[in-house]
């Protein structure tokens, strides 16, 4: 068991958000593989079709995405989140993303109202928006830190974790904004990019939406870099997301300052298998090396 | 077989019958009939579709005319160039005394099954609907592979109705051990109730939209099982299917919104 913001998920594994997480039982099914706990696909007031196909595809060591933040709105997903809560104890956490700073509030008002989430995930770096939203609010500390006060505002007794990028100003200086404005966890980090694949043939980019976001084992090292970094800068707890796909790369994350790690690309490599596997090589990770929890490797590489 | 982007040159296009064309590529790939692949009009966009025959060395992709995608694939032309990732997901289990239940243009995957099946060994009969007789492709094939029964909706082949029927009968008959069908889903619906029943096996080839077709963007999973069409499936059993409670009801379009 793992203690994070007053939860406790049966695992430290939590599916990241934009994976399997559109459904009630897309997320049922993943807790019943091994996940601690579940981010929903993030989403907005409005219903979104997102970027045409081809939007998700494999390279050799990643998964460039340009799905655009498509999503069936706020009142369809409060009802999935809804089915899910019968259905299941583990913690659920809502992604949510605004157009505007001020739809952040009103999607986790229009939320809240509906069903309580354990942990809302305030999405502030999606890279693949640009030509329709322009530069992410994570890119700018001033944006990030007036996007993390109202979702605080609104978000009332639940907490909220604020998903960051390697990008902008540095995510060290990002997660400190976001800790003085109220934030009561970060998840480090969203996709890198926006990164570009060309078909050497047709010689045209293969994403309709011609760049996209990288994710899976090509963006580990960011990953554990940022979370490192953002441990030097805050002291509250942080969700290490980002290519990790073996036990090795957890522990990796907790060594660099996660308590909870998430999920995602490596769902496509392993299948979704992978948290069991990797609940299993952790426990045998502890074993061999003496110790008996997982808080005591928890950031050591800091030391 | 791969997952990444590769796109090739279209060798061949044939003309089946009312709005119904074959593409055929370069095969660089083994393909269990029922698996999909993804197919990429560049610019355009890019949509799962089954594969429906293999021959000397080119595979064979059957389309109907139905959206704005299938339009513009059927005015492309040979030496053109389109994107293929796949095969994907699982396939059909060859079996013995099998029935090949096809509707309209879900006869095109069966096509690859009934081929596979025969160059097995394995006894099989088919039962092919469709509106007219123009719409059951591929039909002088199926013939000539073993026993075949027809509906159509005019009457004008086979029997005037629907495939669903009259297969309680030919499982009696054939002495049928083995259901595979696609085509329409009201179809499997219907399937599903009088084999059940039955208590003969099944195998239905599914359909639902995709993104990104490597089981991670959820959006062709089955409510309340939680099955991804596009790694558990398309072909699913009938084990598969209990806990499927939108079969026949809704799908989701892009956006994850539920629609008829």
């Amino acid at each position: 068991m793992t203690r994070f913001l007053g939860l406790k998920p049966d695992s430290l594994l939590v599916l990241a958000s934009g994976i399997l997480g559109l459904t009630a039982s897309s997320l049922k099914r993943v807790i019943d593989f091994g996940a601690g706990a579940v981010t929903t696909k993030s989403f907005n007031l409005e219903v979104r079709k997102g970027h045409k196909a081809p939007s998700i595809i494999p390279f050799k060591n990643g998964v460039l995405n340009a799905v655009g933040l498509s999503n069936p709105g706020v009142q369809e997903m409060a009802l999935e989140i809804e089915k899910f809560k019968k259905r299941c104890d583990a913690p659920l956490f809502a992604s949510v993303f605004g157009r505007t700073i001020e739809e952040y509030g009103e999607v986790i008002q229009q939320l809240i109202d509906r069903v309580q989430p354990d942990l809302i995930e305030i999405n502030v770096s999606c890279p693949n928006v640009r030509s329709e939203f322009g530069t992410p609010f994570g890119d700018s500390l001033d944006d990030t830190a007036r996007v993390t006060e109202i979702a605080k505002k609104y978000a009332g007794k639940i907490p909220v974790s604020v998903k960051l990028g390697p990008h902008g100003p540095g995510i060290g200086r990002l997660a400190r904004v976001c800790e003085d404005n109220g934030a009561d966890a970060i998840t480090a980090i969203n996709t890198v990019g926006p990164g570009m694949l060309i078909d050497i043939n047709v010689m045209k980019p293969v994403l309709s939406n011609k760049t996209g976001g990288v994710s899976g084992p090509a963006i580990l090292p960011i990953a554990v870099k940022s979370v490192y970094e953002v441990f030097e800068h805050v002291s509250i707890p942080i969700i290490g997301t980002g290519g990790v796909t073996g036990t090795e790369d957890a522990i990796q994350m907790i060594l660099a300052g996660a308590t909870l790690i998430g999920i995602g690309t490596a769902v496509y490599y392993e299948g979704i298998e992978v948290f069991a596997k990797i609940n299993r090589g952790i426990t045998e990770y502890l074993q061999k090396h003496g110790r008996t929890s997982i808080e005591e490797i928890r950031g050591k590489a800091h030391e | 077989m791969s997952d990444l982007m590769q796109t090739f040159p279209i060798r061949k296009i044939i003309e089946h019958g009312p709005g119904v064309k074959s593409f055929y590529f370069d095969q660089t790939f083994e393909v269990q009939a029922g698996q999909f692949i993804n197919l990429w009009i560049p610019g355009v966009d890019e949509k799962p579709f089954s594969v429906s025959h293999i021959q000397d060395g080119q595979i064979e992709i059957s389309v109907k005319a139905y959206g704005p995608f299938t339009h513009r694939l059927m005015q492309s032309q040979p030496g053109q160039l389109l994107g293929i990732r796949g095969p994907f997901g699982h396939g059909f289990t060859l079996k013995d005394r099998g029935l090949l239940i096809g509707g309209g243009i879900g006869i095109a995957p069966l096509r690859l099954l009934a081929r596979q099946l025969h160059e097995r060994g394995l006894h099989f009969v088919s039962l092919l609907g469709a509106v007219s007789r123009h719409e059951i492709i591929f039909a002088d094939e199926f013939e000539r592979l073993g026993t075949c029964y027809f509906t159509t909706d005019d009457g004008s082949k086979g029997k005037k109705g629907f495939v669903t029927e009259d297969v309680a009968a030919i499982i009696e008959t054939e002495q049928i051990k083995q259901v595979y069908a696609a085509g329409p889903e009201i179809m499997f619906v219907k399937l599903k109730a009088i084999l059940d029943t039955l208590h003969v096996p099944y195998e239905f080839c599914m359909e639902r939209y995709m993104k990104c077709g490597i089981g991670i963007c959820g959006q062709c999973v089955l409510d309340d099982s939680g099955i991804r069409v596009c790694v558990e499936g398309p072909v699913l059993n009938q084990d598969d299917l209990q806990d499927v409670t939108e079969l026949g009801m809704m799908h989701r379009n892009a956006s994850g919104k539920r629609s008829i």
